[in-house]
């Protein structure tokens, strides 16, 4: 088989020296993963390099990085495939969690929001003491099933933009991992798995990041809408960031429906309220945008058919 | 060429200028922009939040206006508009029980549809039907020398699987049209990261936060304006920059300005036919452009 030489630039990293670039020349041919690269790396050329890897088929997530800037899992890319034109490759550790040594971060911080998000069944009493059974239909196991693929590699919360920024965010994984006991009838602690995610699911941006990265196609954003849509009858603890969620979800709605459409201006008011509002207004004048604030359009002429579509189905 | 044009809420709301500046230079390029009939908001970004089946039949209102009008794809400037309706129509082409609900909503209304029409944003009717060269040719005055951050923004790309455009992770589309202005492109990491628009309606201090990343990622990598595709992205980065500067006690600016709005003023056109705001005005007037 055709093997080719390429050169892998690894960031390295250790407590004393800090983080710098070491490059290195590795026979490859078209089905060589970049665990084996790294594994020939350490074996024939730098013992001290450091990387996490086991199952080398996509299933234990140890393995994560960013290879070429995009997170991924070394042992499901092909080398061959993820080389430039001038055969090079670049590996560096996962961002946000702490560096350790070379590729290898610090990710409790990933297990701790899992943790919170009560990853485990909760059965009901009877089913642990064998007194009864509790089935799943298969209509319920799809709905799940998805949800329930996480590897725990870390990946997702590694690229998120609101896991940098917000402490109370309980990142993509979580989220999918708790959604996926919420829609499982056999877990008898629904209420308190909807009252932990509720206010981090409004802390979401919906930005499609985590459904990128996600090696096994869990799609956490997708579990995160899903929690959001329990908003109208969740009876938890009302969070700033809830009762936000609340008052802008309803001015957005009342707006579609009266109108079809989104008008900034009042849906600015209706959520913000008068004192914010004029604040803003001062910074748009500042800007020379307040000219828009006040661009009225069109209202949906057929407005019944926004109406049916949605009103309750008949 | 007649394109089917599905404003967006924003552009035809505080972010007129976005609708301006595309209207502008589409009439150059010889596409004539044929406003959906009676659209309706898509609810991007929230709706399906509330209900897919709503969501769903919202989007496919506007689609089905589209084939009325003899059109199989409309282009919208905005990327959350065009994120809600490509996965509106995705979802209902590959979910069959979700597609029965959709129908009976539909039906409600007495709207027939069979998902023939494709949604496309601006910038790939741009680059795939004008096309960069076609483009050059209408430059008047190349904007040379200027250093233009390029800014995807997340719903442009991602899901690939549903945008399927460009690569979600090393994309070329904005910084091709910028470069084809004569500006000179600058890439930054943030590039894709999301500007933070979507929690201003929930957790605005960590929106505005992510707002001051992407604008200070761009600064440091030595952008001396930003360019973006997205009519919420211009409201979040361009709107909101003053109370981004307060917030977080920057004593900068980054003049921002929607795609087509660069495009414009290589064009021959002044900031003001393109609706630009005070910022980016004032910036280009100390650059020499008037």
């Amino acid at each position: 088989m055709e093997e080719k030489e390429i050169t892998v630039n690894i960031k390295k990293y250790n407590e004393n020296d800090g983080a710098f670039w070491k490059s290195y020349k590795v026979k490859a041919d078209r089905y060589t993963q970049m665990t084996e690269v790294l594994r020939r790396i350490k074996t024939e050329q730098d013992p001290s390099l450091s990387y996490r890897a086991s199952c080398h088929m996509a299933v234990c997530g140890s393995c994560a990085m960013k290879i070429n800037g995009v997170p991924s899992l070394a042992c499901k890319t092909m080398a061959f495939k993820a080389t430039d034109e001038k055969n090079e490759i670049n590996l560096e550790s996962m961002d946000y969690y702490k560096e350790v040594r070379d590729l290898i971060p610090d990710i409790d911080t990933f297990y701790d929001r899992m943790y919170k998000a009560l990853p485990g069944l909760a059965a009901d009493e009877e089913v642990i003491a064998g007194k009864a059974e509790q089935r799943m239909l298969p209509e319920e196991q799809k709905e799940v099933w998805q949800f329930q693929g996480c590897i725990y590699c870390g990946l997702c919360v590694s690229a998120c933009p609101s896991v940098k920024e917000d402490e109370k965010f309980l990142g993509p994984a979580a989220h999918a991992k708790g959604y996926r006991y919420i829609a499982d009838d056999r877990d008898t602690k629904k209420e308190e798995r909807i009252n932990t995610l509720m206010d981090s699911a409004w802390r979401c941006t919906s930005c499609y990041m985590c459904y990128e990265v996600c090696p096994q196609d869990v799609q956490p954003v997708i579990a995160i809408k899903k929690t959001k849509s329990y908003l109208n009858d969740y009876r938890g603890p009302e969070t700033d960031v809830i009762a936000m969620a609340r008052k802008h979800d309803n001015a957005i709605l009342e707006l579609i429906n009266d109108t079809g459409k989104i008008k900034e201006s009042s849906l600015y008011l209706k959520t913000f309220g008068l004192g914010e509002a004029i604040k803003d207004s001062v910074n748009m004048l500042r800007s020379g945008k307040i000219k828009y604030a006040f661009t009225k359009d069109n209202d949906v002429k057929n407005i019944n058919e926004i109406k049916k579509i949605m009103g309750d189905k008949k | 060429m007649k394109v089917a044009y599905y404003p967006g809420c924003a552009s035809h709301g505080i972010a007129k200028d976005v609708d301006i500046a595309t209207q502008l230079i589409a009439k150059d390029l010889d596409l004539e922009l044929m406003e959906v009939d009676d659209w309706n908001c898509c609810g991007g970004g929230f709706m399906d939040d509330k209900s897919e089946e709503i969501h769903v039949a919202l989007n496919l209102r506007n689609l089905e206006k589209v084939k009325e009008m003899g059109f199989n794809k409309m282009a919208t400037p905005c990327s959350v508009c065009l994120n809600s309706h490509r996965i509106a129509s995705d979802k209902y082409e590959k979910n069959p029980e979700l597609k029965e609900n959709v129908d009976k909503r539909l039906k409600n209304a007495d709207i027939e549809y069979d998902n023939s029409v494709d949604s496309e944003h601006f910038i790939w009717t741009l680059i795939r039907d004008v096309g960069i060269d076609n483009i050059k040719k209408h430059v008047k005055k190349p904007l040379k020398g200027i250093k233009i951050g390029t800014y995807y923004g997340c719903q442009l790309l991602r899901p690939y699987e549903v945008m399927g455009f460009e690569s979600p992770f090393k994309p070329t589309s904005v910084m091709d049209l910028v470069a084809a202005t004569g500006a000179t492109p600058v890439s930054f990491p943030l590039k894709s990261a999301c500007c933070g628009f979507p929690l201003m309606g929930s957790n605005p201090p960590v929106g505005l936060k992510m707002a001051d990343n992407i604008l200070g990622n761009a600064r440091n990598n030595g952008a001396e304006m930003l360019v973006h595709p997205c009519s919420l992205c211009h409201l979040q980065l361009d709107v909101t920059q003053l109370k981004i500067k307060d917030q977080f006690k920057q004593d900068w600016t980054l003049p921002v300005l929607y795609i087509t709005q660069l495009i414009g003023l290589s064009f021959g056109y002044t900031p003001g036919e393109l609706g630009i705001g005070k910022i980016t005005t004032e910036y280009l007037k100390e650059r020499g452009f008037t």
